[in-house]
């Protein structure tokens, strides 16, 4: 353990000192996370503002499910989703061969190569967004924000999953970026209230592609609107992991490297 | 000018050979549009349950809104800010700045020939799916006029796109101007959301901005009535407007291409 947080501790450190030769460029890259997280906030708000709503849901609540989403991704975006990123150049490359010969799980090396510092720009977003979502809702109770916590953990967990998953197709479909807009595409079900969609879509978004873990089932704790029952995700969220982390060593046989 | 057309279409064929090598990076799209197009339409159906307009526009009329934005989308789709950037920062524009062709001719062969090759992997399909799957009307309301509207969004799409390319020469990591301009050009341009769900003040900014030239724009001349800012215009004066702005973007850019020729050194030059 200790081990594991030198590791972490010597990446963030680099990682800043790299950043930090380009500043001008990493404040801008910064805020356009900010930027780009609150987009699809303010769709909401300016359709909020036309007389529209989704029903059941005032503004603040819905604003709560997508701040919970972002705030979601400023946690695991940093620390996990780079490696998507790493995996597609160093696959493409050639030089994935390095994590290979490093005296570390060749998994770990990958999350620590990935590890972003802009990606917490997301986090700021997410705070403002949640700041403001909750000053317009009923004070949640201490055992709302406990279930909160608990299925914020499975959301992180469920987002850590999926890039594992996506990180582990790219062994074989080589050099594809397109596996971002795929990411963007899937999971833009879970930033509305999962209320809006049908019967079929709510299914497969809980039990199939659990997309509604990530906010909209930990925000409606928050609200009050789902019980203890909730919790179930926790264990969703694991089998999730357990099922990425499988298929990604599965893939990485994949790897041919430059010889073939 | 015979020469200058058989150069451009040479680089455009070598083009859309060398994308059609990776025709899986297109016909993601196929996943991508349809599944971005499933949320819109559970959004606006549920957006306008108990009612039957919202801003003056009814469901079957947004879900269109939303269909033909994502075709011309996909039609005038440009990434030649992100080459030109590369090109700059990794010292290749040397050679083409020895070549007897300007680079802004040739990276717009190189669209010619990407979007080419879109036209038939990811466009046609994608429409199909929206008019067979989601029932989205995308017959245009006046067909020439939509298809001169398109082009022009083409050229826009480009001139703008080019433009924030060009900041690399005065900037050494430009990357981050980029993806904020970018995003900030989509959300002016009507892709997230028509433009007259903005307040009156910024409907009226946007007016005058470019950005309405490459999505809004064109989406509403293919629907058949266009409207930003309290503004009404017939097609042929919306379309009339777009010519102009493109006019008038295409000469900034050259003016700034020629700047930037000034500023470039790389190795031997």
């Amino acid at each position: 353990m200790r081990g594991i947080i030198t590791c972490w501790a010597a990446v963030i450190r680099t990682k800043l000192a790299e950043q930090m030769a380009y500043r001008s460029h990493f404040a801008l890259s910064v805020l356009l996370l900010i930027v780009g997280d609150l987009v699809a906030p303010l769709v909401t708000l300016l359709v909020y503002r036309a007389g529209a709503s989704f029903p059941g849901w005032s503004l603040h609540e819905a604003l709560l499910v997508q701040a919970v989403f972002v705030l979601a991704k400023g946690v695991a975006f940093p620390f996990f989703f780079g490696m998507v990123g790493t995996t597609l150049s160093q696959v493409r490359e050639g030089t994935f061969d390095l994590l290979l010969l490093r005296p570390r799980p060749v998994m770990f090396m990958s999350m620590l190569g990935g590890f972003d510092p802009e990606d917490f720009g997301r986090l700021l977003s997410g705070a403002v967004l949640f700041g403001y979502a909750l000053s317009g809702i009923v004070a949640p109770d201490w055992q709302s924000w406990l279930q909160f916590s608990l299925l914020f953990i499975a959301s992180i967990t469920i987002l850590c999953s999926v890039s594992l998953f996506l990180s582990g197709i790219l062994f074989r479909w080589v050099g594809s970026s397109r596996v971002f807009d795929i990411f963007d595409a899937v999971t833009s079900f879970g930033m509305y209230p999962g209320t809006i969609f049908s019967k079929a879509m709510q299914n497969i978004l809980t039990y199939v592609l659990p997309i509604g873990l990530i906010a909209f089932v930990p925000a409606s704790a928050l609200l009050g609107k789902s019980g203890w029952g909730s919790l179930w995700a926790l264990a969703s969220a694991a089998l999730l992991l357990l099922l990425g982390i499988l298929f990604w060593n599965r893939m990485l046989r994949n790897y041919t490297s430059a010889g073939g | 000018m015979k020469r200058q057309l058989a150069l451009i279409r040479a680089i455009g064929f070598v083009t859309y050979k060398e994308w059609a090598a990776f025709r899986s990076h297109m016909l993601a799209s196929l996943l991508v549009g349809p599944v971005l197009f499933l949320v819109q339409v559970f959004i606006w159906q549920a957006m306008f349950e108990g009612k039957e307009t919202i801003n003056g526009l009814t469901l079957p009329q947004m879900l269109t809104y939303y269909g033909v934005a994502t075709i011309i989308h996909y039609i005038t789709f440009d990434f030649a800010d992100w080459n030109l950037q590369m090109l700059v920062r990794s010292g290749k524009f040397v050679t083409f700045a020895l070549r007897p062709l300007p680079h802004w001719v040739f990276a717009l062969s190189q669209k010619l020939g990407h979007r080419s090759l879109a036209l038939w992997v990811e466009v046609l399909p994608v429409a199909l799916l929206f008019i067979f799957l989601f029932n989205v009307n995308l017959i245009p309301a006046a067909p020439g006029l939509a298809m001169v509207s398109i082009a022009l969004s083409f050229l826009m799409s480009f001139f703008i796109n080019y433009a924030v390319g060009l900041s690399a020469f005065w900037l050494v990591r430009a990357e981050g101007v980029r993806r904020v301009f970018l995003l900030l050009k989509d959300v002016s341009a009507g892709v997230f959301i028509p433009l007259t769900f903005f307040p009156e003040i910024l409907q009226k900014i946007l007016f005058f901005l470019p950005f309405q030239f490459i999505t809004y724009l064109p989406t509403r001349v293919y629907i058949g009535e266009y409207e930003l800012a309290g503004i009404r215009l017939t097609l042929v004066e919306a379309v009339g407007l777009q010519a102009l702005a493109v006019a008038v973007t295409g000469c900034l850019t050259l003016l700034l291409y020629r700047a930037a020729l000034k500023r470039f050194t790389g190795v031997g030059v």
